[in-house]
């Protein structure tokens, strides 16, 4: 009916209308609104080029919960209980008593000693005079550096320094279990004395590499090297941010390659991509200038904007060849492209920008910070492409070519479209339906399984073969030690850490928690005072005991190690290790512990939860599951607002949101069965899955509102709306998928982890909006209403 | 960055308000002598100290008042119910039935069910009583006998009251700073009598199944209150005393008056032990230092015991077979009466407090890491 090659129209402005006066002041300001931008741009590209990389530790931590509170409150006490640098250097063939490794080994601390940030005071290796071995005579202690007198790597002087290793007590600390490989210890400066600089962890993470791990392992073919601690992390991290650049390039690329095969015509394809650059380089610039950096998390966000900015654009291109096909010239073309497409426009981007501000209900910086930057680039593209886009579009047209393109491919495609409109026939929307109401069922099933938290070993943030975390197993499978550490602070009065009483109730907390499912062990000063009980009566067991007396007591931890007291003695941490920071065991661990703290209550001592990592983790977790339904519930009321103002109908709101419920179902189950668990990296993808999602539905909406206005019949109204609208969705959704799809390669895992997400949301949101919307328009939309209230309204106008 | 620090400090002032309400109701933690000891998953994994044989049934002790009990050789365990978490550090029964454990706080505590069940028949607050009690009357006995005393004997008898007096003093202060010295071993020779010894030269005597007990302190010569760290028998009526710095004390009359012995070592002896053998028995401590006495503990010769270790515990099986456990993972074994030994090394080089037979070639160990079955050599079995 409405075919537009036998439509008799008019080409000029007068019959058309000269719309509403946004349109009118944009379209007769050309000139001033191009050089206006290009300004804009300038001054912002400038601003973005100054934008500094920001991975701070406190930023990915929630500063408002109790037990973070705690921990900063203690930091300085605490002291480097965490910052610390292990290097284990292990021998490929034979052992480690061979004069060569023992060489290299003393290489390596020498040249640890001499990195910038090392604490030298604190380093230990077999080589520093700190490690020794301590024995019991009968005139009292003997002892010396396990490094044995006068050791020249003979066979006599090796097999001194396995006798004193094994008299140290080192093995499972310093030395591993199998005599294989030993470690370099070294606590890191946060600011170096000498220079009062921070420690930069990039660069010292590169030092590690260059002067110790690829120089020695260069030196001797017989050995291998293995680093972790918090600098090493933080420092690969860093590198592998780098990757993004690359995924940014790939991107780019494709979808250039995408968009000149849809469009076949070069204005048509680079005009959307740089009016989409143009907004990340404003989001970058005004981010700048509210004062952000970018972060591991933020820096994808670029991406996102990017790939928000080129569907409007694509929508733009579409209906420009429609109108360019009706006869219009470029500017009326882009005048009647405006017109149609600024109100479903604005309405997809406002719904992004207030989805993904539901972000700020989380209470940790860095998705906070996602939710401002996505804020901000969203708000932009409104006027980049929205506004930009048509101005740039109204000089330049698409080419013959690509008018030619379109046509043929809407002959082509019609068949297509055609099949894909039965969607909305009344005996296929009942079996959608039934699909989709199986569908969420079986999500809902699955989602069962979904998890809080970080749920792989070693270092969540990197992939499971990564460097960081193979180096992690072999420490941990080779050493009695635990990467997982939740630390309880116990507070007391000034000199009154040590009492009986506190290190009473301690010991009997340890005890509680080593028989609690997923601890391994416990640490605090009673294992100290214990241990050195023992040895001050010459190594009897039956002396391992705390002692109800101070003297006793005080004598026993006199050489606590640093960090097990703070300086008045107001301080003393309970150290518990895990078996692995999963969820459950985090919250089984701290519900003992508040269990424990309740059972034991006392003036005289208060004990804090929580620091460590483990304690970060679970604090982290905490907020977390509060915030994401607050933040679901948020996101979807939004959007269905938003939804409902914009088309005064609840069936509208029902037809656009189902679709988006039913993949943040499924989502949440295939997290569940891929073992990603909801973290600070993949909470914040559920809202901008949802943000994005709702774009297609109101775009296809719209468009199907406007034919079922113009009186067509429900399944002939979807499959114009198929062709034009459905076209631009279904191109939309397969380059946004693919283009996030490159984040899976990245080394870090949480960027891996939302690469997937958005793929699944992106493909799935489009799936549903094509398939489902249409099924459920069928039961809830009365096409006949709608066309009269059409007419109605023409009437009155 | 000062926001978020002024924040902090509101949420923490807030957080110390409600500490105060709560902590009107403030409960006191029980001592550890009247705490019952928990039941634990990892009671059998963590430190145990002795084992013994009541019946066929093997009973250990060791850390937070853990009893555990076997009736198969050592291939289950159950908990006892224990009226103490204090570390445990010896246990010997007389007869089937009747058993005795003892540990820190000077505990000391009874079994009449094979090990099941335990009470507490004393401990330390209850011996720093009695020594103030005993020493109390020492100087009243002294300060009365001096009124009445020949002019020159007055001299001797003010040191001597003097020497009380100190050793009142001392009492005092030790129950005020409460039971905190630990009885390291017990004996009992029938189901009535037996002997306690400990830290600082304890040493308490029952005659009625350890209803009541007597401290014996003043009857032995320990002048620098060094520990008893063992005793045992090793005839009929003659009971063995060794402890800290190589004292060795021996009594003919099943504990009444004991006489000192010239010691071979000077270092610390931690176990004593009879062979099977008539009037034979080994002495053992510090650095592997291993000692053979024939003659029930009144001389005694070096034996080489092949290793370095500390030694702390041993066993014999009637023939001829002797074990001898200790720190740092050694284990010696002797099928010649104790005459020879080898040694060897367990793989994880942990410290074996204890050791008992329970078949041929296979014994029980206990220690740092709780409870093992072994061979002879001490690998682990299964």
């Amino acid at each position: 009916m409405s075919n537009p090659q036998n439509n008799p129209t008019a080409k000029t402005i007068e019959v058309v209308g000269s719309g509403n006066m946004a349109e009118r002041l944009i379209f007769s300001n050309r000139p001033v609104i191009l050089a206006l931008f290009a300004l804009l741009t300038a001054f912002l590209a400038f601003n973005a080029s100054q934008i500094r990389p920001d991975a701070s530790f406190e930023r990915l931590i929630p500063l408002e919960h109790p037990f973070i509170i705690n921990m900063l409150d203690n930091r300085e006490d605490l002291g480097n209980l965490g910052n610390s640098i292990r290097i284990a250097v292990s021998v490929k063939n034979g052992d480690i008593f061979n004069k060569a490794y023992m060489q290299t080994l003393s290489e390596i601390t020498d040249e640890l000693f001499y990195l910038p940030g090392v604490d030298r005071s604190a380093m230990k290796s077999l080589w520093t005079p700190n490690v020794r071995w301590i024995e019991v005579t009968e005139d009292g202690f003997r002892g010396g550096t396990v490094i044995p007198d006068g050791y020249d790597g003979s066979d006599g002087s090796l097999e001194g320094l396995r006798q004193n290793i094994l008299k140290s007590g080192q093995v499972g600390r310093l030395v591993a279990d199998d005599f294989k490989s030993t470690i370099v210890y070294a606590s890191l400066f946060e600011t170096n004395p000498e220079t009062n600089e921070p420690l930069d962890y990039k660069q010292f993470s590169l030092e590690l590499e260059e002067k110790i791990r690829d120089k020695y392992r260069a030196k001797n073919p017989n050995i291998d090297i293995h680093i972790i601690g918090f600098a090493k992390k933080i420092g690969d991290l860093i590198e592998g941010i780098g990757a993004i650049l690359i995924f940014a390039f790939v991107t780019i690329g494709l979808t250039l390659t995408f968009l000149y095969a849809y469009s076949r015509c070069l204005v048509g394809t680079l005009v959307p991509v740089i009016t989409s650059i143009i907004a990340v380089v404003w989001q970058l610039g005004i981010l700048n200038l509210l004062g952000y950096g970018i972060d591991p998390y933020s820096v994808l966000v670029p991406f996102l904007v990017f790939a928000i900015g080129i569907s409007h654009g694509v929508q733009i291109v579409n209906q420009l060849a429609v109108e360019q096909a009706l006869g219009f010239n470029p500017l009326m073309s882009a005048r009647l492209a405006f017109r149609f497409l600024v109100r479903p426009g604005i309405l997809a981007l406002v719904s992004d920008a207030i989805g993904f501000l539901t972000l700020l209900f989380i209470e940790i910086d860095v998705i906070k910070d996602l939710a401002v930057a996505a804020g901000v680039g969203v708000a932009v593209i409104i006027v980049t492409n929205l506004v930009l886009h048509p101005v740039i579009m109204s000089y330049l047209g698409l080419s013959k070519g690509g008018l030619k393109h379109a046509k043929r491919v809407e002959l082509h495609g019609d068949k297509k479209w055609r099949a894909l409109s039965f969607m909305a026939h009344p005996s296929i929307a009942p079996i959608s339906v039934l699909i989709a109401i199986l569908g969420s069922g079986i999500g809902i099933y699955y989602q069962k399984d979904l998890k809080i938290g970080d749920l792989d070993k070693g270092a969540p943030e990197l992939r499971a073969d990564s460097r960081y975390n193979l180096d992690n197993d072999f420490i941990i499978s080779n050493y009695s030690t635990s990467a997982d550490v939740m630390v309880v602070m116990v507070k007391t009065p000034v000199e009154s850490c040590s009492t009986y009483e506190v290190m009473d109730v301690m010991d009997r907390m340890q005890w509680r928690l080593e028989n609690t499912e997923g601890v391994e062990s416990t640490a605090s000063l009673v294992t100290v005072s214990r241990l050195v009980t023992k040895a001050l009566n010459e190594g009897s067991f039956k002396w391992f005991e705390l002692s109800r007396s101070e003297s006793i007591i005080n004598s026993s931890i006199q050489r606590a190690p640093a960090g097990m007291v703070n300086a008045d003695c107001s301080m003393t941490p309970m150290i518990v290790y895990l078996k692995d920071h999963q969820a459950d065991t985090l919250e089984r661990v701290v519900g003992t512990l508040k269990e424990l703290i309740d059972q034991y209550p006392s003036e005289n001592y208060t004990f804090l939860l929580a620091a460590g990592n483990a304690g970060v983790e679970a604090a982290t977790n905490q907020v977390i599951s509060k915030a994401k339904n607050v933040m679901l519930i948020s996101v979807y009321a939004v959007v269905s607002i938003l939804c409902f103002i914009t088309f005064r109908s609840f069936s509208a709101v029902i037809c656009i949101v189902t679709p988006l419920a039913l993949t943040s179902i499924l989502c949440e189950a295939l997290m569940a069965q891929l073992g990603i668990g909801i973290k600070v990296a993949t909470l914040p993808v559920i809202a901008l899955g949802v943000g994005i999602g709702v774009d297609y539905g109101i775009y296809i909406f719209s468009m199907l509102e406007t034919k079922l206005k113009e009186g067509l019949p429900l399944q002939e109204a979807y499959f114009q709306t198929l062709r034009t609208t459905g076209k631009a969705v279904s191109f939309t959704g397969i380059t946004l998928g693919i283009g996030v799809c490159t984040w899976i390669f990245s080394p870090i895992k949480f960027q891996a982890d939302m690469g997937v997400l958005l793929f699944f949301m992106f493909i799935w949101n489009m799936v549903g909006s094509m398939w489902l919307l249409p099924a459920l328009a069928r039961f809830l939309i009365r096409p006949d209403k709608i066309a009269q209230k059409a007419k109605a309204a023409v009437k009155v106008n | 960055m000062n926001a978020i620090f002024a924040k902090f400090r509101a949420s923490l002032i807030v957080g110390a308000v409600t500490l105060g309400s709560i902590s009107t109701q403030v409960l006191a933690v029980e001592d550890v002598l009247v705490t019952p000891s928990v039941k634990a998953v990892k009671a059998k994994q963590s430190l145990l100290l002795d084992i013994a044989k009541a019946g066929e049934r093997l009973v250990a002790v060791g850390a937070r008042g853990h009893i555990l009990f076997s009736d198969d050789n050592g291939d289950n365990w159950q908990q006892s119910k224990v009226p103490v978490s204090v570390l445990l550090t010896s246990v010997v029964f007389s007869g089937e039935n009747n058993g005795w454990a003892v540990g820190h706080s000077g505990v000391v505590l009874h079994s009449s069910d094979k090990g099941a069940t335990w009470v507490k028949q004393f401990d330390g607050n209850a011996a720093n009583k009695m020594i103030i009690t005993q020493s109390e009357n020492v100087v009243s006995a002294l300060r009365s006998e001096i009124e009445s005393a020949p002019e020159e004997e007055i001299e001797e008898m003010e040191y001597q009251l003097e020497e009380a007096e100190f050793a009142l003093d001392d009492a005092r202060f030790d129950a005020e700073i409460g039971a905190s010295k630990p009885l390291l071993d017990v004996f009992f020779m029938n189901e009535k009598e037996g002997l306690v010894v400990g830290a600082y030269g304890f040493i308490f005597k029952t005659v009625d199944g350890g209803a009541s007990w007597k401290n014996y302190g003043s009857k032995v010569e320990n002048p620098d209150r060094f520990h008893f760290n063992t005793i045992t028998q090793v005839s009929e009526n003659t009971l063995v005393v060794a402890g800290e710095a190589g004292v060795i004390f021996r009594s003919e009359d099943r504990g009444e008056t004991w006489e000192t012995v010239e010691s071979p070592y000077g270092g610390s002896f931690f176990g004593l032990a009879a062979t099977g053998e008539k009037n034979t028995m080994l002495a053992f401590g510090l650095r592997g230092n291993l000692f053979r006495s024939i003659d029930a503990g009144k001389t005694w010769d070096q034996v080489d015991s092949q290793t370095e270790s500390t030694l702390v515990s041993a066993v014999h099986n009637g023939e001829g077979d002797i074990s001898i456990v200790g720190n740092s993972g050694a284990i010696l074994f002797s099928d010649d009466g104790g005459r020879t030994f080898t040694e060897s090394i367990r793989s994880d080089r942990l410290g074996t407090a204890s050791v008992i037979f329970v078949k041929q070639d296979q014994m029980v160990i206990v220690g740092e890491s709780g409870v093992h079955q072994t061979d002879s050599s001490g690998h682990n079995l299964n």
